[in-house]
Parts: structure tokens; C-alpha cells; sequence
């Protein structure tokens, strides 16, 4: 079965009219469909988060490899264990709940192996290793210089938050996670989540005023 | 309203949920609170930062790592069902095989615990309703001889000879009855 998943998913011979159908369903249909037989739904699934999470991921552990490793790895879990999911919750808080949960071993596992931390950190500041895609190539050279230099003053400052704020402010202002959400994710109960989100905006804000005033 | 409750309501009046009135009474404060405004301005130009980041994109051979993984994972799951079915029909017949040990055990208990039990067992007495025959004694006027011959001969040439033997040597009355008793 993971085989054809995969093939289909390589190969663009899909049938358009059952990718179309698919596109236009919602989470828990999709879900419906793989659980039904539908292979390609799985497909689907991943086509629909694999950038979300990977953001997600990046932001909170600051290693773009490394996020897509994890990545992977929330997909793989998700085909295993979606027979048990429990389909009268969102998909998209089971999925980053998973996403989340990764994260937060992977943080967990270089605090304690501070060598991993420091090679990840050097080579996330290293220039060749960053990505280049997202610059607007239409741009002035010092233009460009200018918008790299703050998008790595913004990543820089994002990733000086506390672990426990930085995944809070990650959902809330990158993947507009609403508080019950993220209380969900997170394990936490809302007023925790509202207290590391204030927290976490104002700290936030305070990091990068030097660099934008 | 004071600063401290401006900033306790900060949270929601960013996110546009207070109501109607505390959304009014928020908006008087920044204008006539400068360092509240000021704070304001400085959380919202951060979060706009943020936000526009831009967002990143899976590398090329995402999905063809994906798939390999995913492959990887679908040929464990079955290997692990295959182990598990193996050591499930293992457990089965380590159960039966135990279940019957034991019952053949419980048997050689209880079979040895009934022998002990019926080895005194007194059977009735026999009743003999069949009268003993009355043995008669042989009489020969020719006294007799007993011989034997041992097992390596055979036997009709030594019947023949004890018949044919002198007889005379051995006392005419001979009671078997008496012998044999």
C-alpha cells in the first residue's frame, strides 16, 4: 500500500478527477477516503501540510534539515497510527500536535548534547547553507542584502524565546492557531497559553526593537 | 483604565477579540498614554516582522524521501506483524503444550494416589462351589522308576525308554496326590 502511495505520489498519472474531488474535500473527508481505501488521499494529506508544518517546525527548532527530517517522520506516524485517530477532533490539531511533540524531543535531545546544538547554530549562520529562493530576485542587490540581513535578524530573535514561548508564539503567529487549539497542542490549559503568548510577544518585541528603530 | 490593565488586555485588544466598549476604552488609552502607545506600536511592528517572514518550501527530494521512508516503514510494519503472528502461534502452542504436560501430570498424581489408596483392599472370600476331585492312588504291581532327561534330548525317545525301562526296581505305590502337595 505504501508503495502505491508513493508511486502515485512521484507519479503525476493521478486521475485528475478523483485528485479533484479530493482537493475539494475537507480534512476529515480526506482522512474518510484513506481510511476507506483511497490511497491517494494520503497524497493529498501531504500535500496540504507539508509546507505548514515544515514552518512550523523550522521556526521552532531552527534547523531547516532537521525540520524536514521531522517532518517526514510526523507523516510516516500519521500513516501508521490514523486508524486510531480520533475523527471527531481536527485533523490539523492531531497533525501539529504530532509535528509539535517532535519538536519539542528534538529541542529536548540538544539541550542535552550541547555539541549538536553548536554544530546545528554554526550551521544554520552559515550564508551558503541558507536558503536563497525566497528573496525577490527583482529587487536591488542592497535591497536584497538589506531583506536577508532582517530576515535573519527576525530568526535570530525568534529563536532567543524561551522553548515553552517560542512554540506558543510559532502557532499563534505563524500558523494562526486560535488559544484552544494551541492549549491542545501543547498540553496546556489556556490561561497558560494566553500568559506565554503575552509574554512571549512582548520579549519577542523587545529582542528585535534595536534592529528595526 | 490604568496601564497595568491596558497590558493584562493587550493580548486580546492585538488580537482584535475584546468587545466593543473594552476595545473603546483600550483605543482612549493609547491616545492619551504615550508609553502604552509606544509599547503598542512596537509589539504590532514586531508581529508584522514575523509574519511576513517568508515561508520556506520543501527541498526537491522531499518527496522522494518521503516515499522511501514510507515504504521503509510499510515493509517494518508488516515484518513486525509477521513476528508478532509467529510469536503469538509460539505462545499457543507453548500454552497447549504446557496445559497438557500439566494434565498429564495431574493424571500420574491422581494414578499413583489411588494406587496407594487400593493396595489394602480385601477382596471377599472365594466361595468353592465345585467339589475337589478324589484322587486315586496309582497302583502297579510292578514297582516303578522315575527318571527325567534333560532338555537338550528328545522328548519321544525318552518316553520311549522310561515306558520300555524295568520297572520292577521301584515301589508299587506311588501317591502323586501327596507328591505334588
Amino acid at each position: 500500500m505504501a508503495a502505491n502511495i508513493v508511486r502515485k505520489q512521484i507519479s503525476p498519472a493521478v486521475g485528475p478527477t478523483v485528485r479533484e474531488r479530493l482537493q475539494a474535500m475537507d480534512d476529515s473527508a480526506v482522512v474518510t477516503a484513506f481510511l476507506g481505501g483511497e490511497e491517494r488521499a494520503f497524497s493529498e494529506l501531504v500535500t496540504r501540510y507539508q509546507t505548514r508544518l515544515l514552518n512550523f517546525v523550522y521556526r521552532t527548532i531552527g534547523d531547516r534539515e532537521k525540520a524536514e527530517d521531522l517532518v517526514q517522520e510526523v507523516f510516516i506516524r500519521v500513516y501508521r497510527h490514523l486508524h486510531r485517530f480520533d475523527r471527531s477532533k481536527k485533523f490539523s490539531t492531531w497533525v501539529y500536535t504530532i509535528a509539535s511533540n517532535l519538536a519539542k524531543n528534538e529541542l529536548r535531545n540538544r539541550s542535552r548534547n550541547p555539541l549538536v546544538l553548536f554544530q546545528t547554530v554554526q550551521k544554520n549562520f552559515q550564508d551558503e547553507d541558507r536558503p536563497l529562493q525566497f528573496e525577490d530576485t527583482t529587487s536591488r542587490p542592497d535591497d536584497m542584502y538589506r531583506k536577508r540581513h532582517l530576515r535573519e535578524v527576525v530568526e535570530e530573535s525568534v529563536a532567543k524565546l524561551p522553548e515553552h514561548h517560542r512554540h506558543v508564539f510559532v502557532l499563534r503567529e505563524l500558523e494562526g492557531k486560535s488559544y484552544e487549539e494551541i492549549a491542545e497542542i501543547t498540553e496546556c490549559n489556556l490561561g497558560t497559553v494566553k500568559s506565554r503568548l503575552n509574554r512571549a510577544r512582548n520579549s519577542f518585541a523587545e529582542i528585535i526593537a534595536p534592529y528595526v528603530d | 483604565m490604568d496601564c497595568r490593565e491596558f497590558s493584562e488586555k493587550h493580548l486580546a485588544f492585538v488580537d482584535d477579540t475584546l468587545a466593543g466598549i473594552e476595545l473603546v476604552r483600550m483605543q482612549r488609552h493609547i491616545s492619551e498614554c504615550e508609553g502604552c502607545a509606544k509599547q503598542d506600536s512596537k509589539i504590532r511592528r514586531a508581529l508584522l516582522l514575523f509574519r511576513n517572514l517568508p515561508a520556506i518550501e520543501p527541498s526537491t527530494g522531499f518527496a522522494e524521501r518521503l516515499a522511501a521512508r514510507l515504504e521503509e516503514a510499510h515493509e517494518n510494519d508488516l515484518l513486525r506483524e509477521t513476528t508478532t503472528r509467529n510469536l503469538r502461534r509460539g505462545a499457543v502452542a507453548a500454552t497447549f503444550a504446557t496445559l497438557a504436560s500439566a494434565a498429564m501430570l495431574a493424571y500420574i498424581g491422581s494414578t499413583l494416589y489411588q494406587t496407594e489408596m487400593t493396595r489394602d483392599v480385601v477382596m471377599p472370600p472365594v466361595v468353592a462351589l465345585a467339589t475337589e476331585p478324589d484322587l486315586s492312588p496309582i497302583t502297579t504291581s510292578t514297582p516303578a522308576i522315575v527318571t527325567s532327561a534333560s532338555a537338550g534330548l528328545a522328548i519321544w525317545p525318552v518316553a520311549l525308554f522310561a515306558e520300555e525301562a524295568p520297572v520292577r526296581f521301584a515301589h508299587s505305590r506311588f501317591e502323586l496326590a501327596k507328591l505334588s502337595r
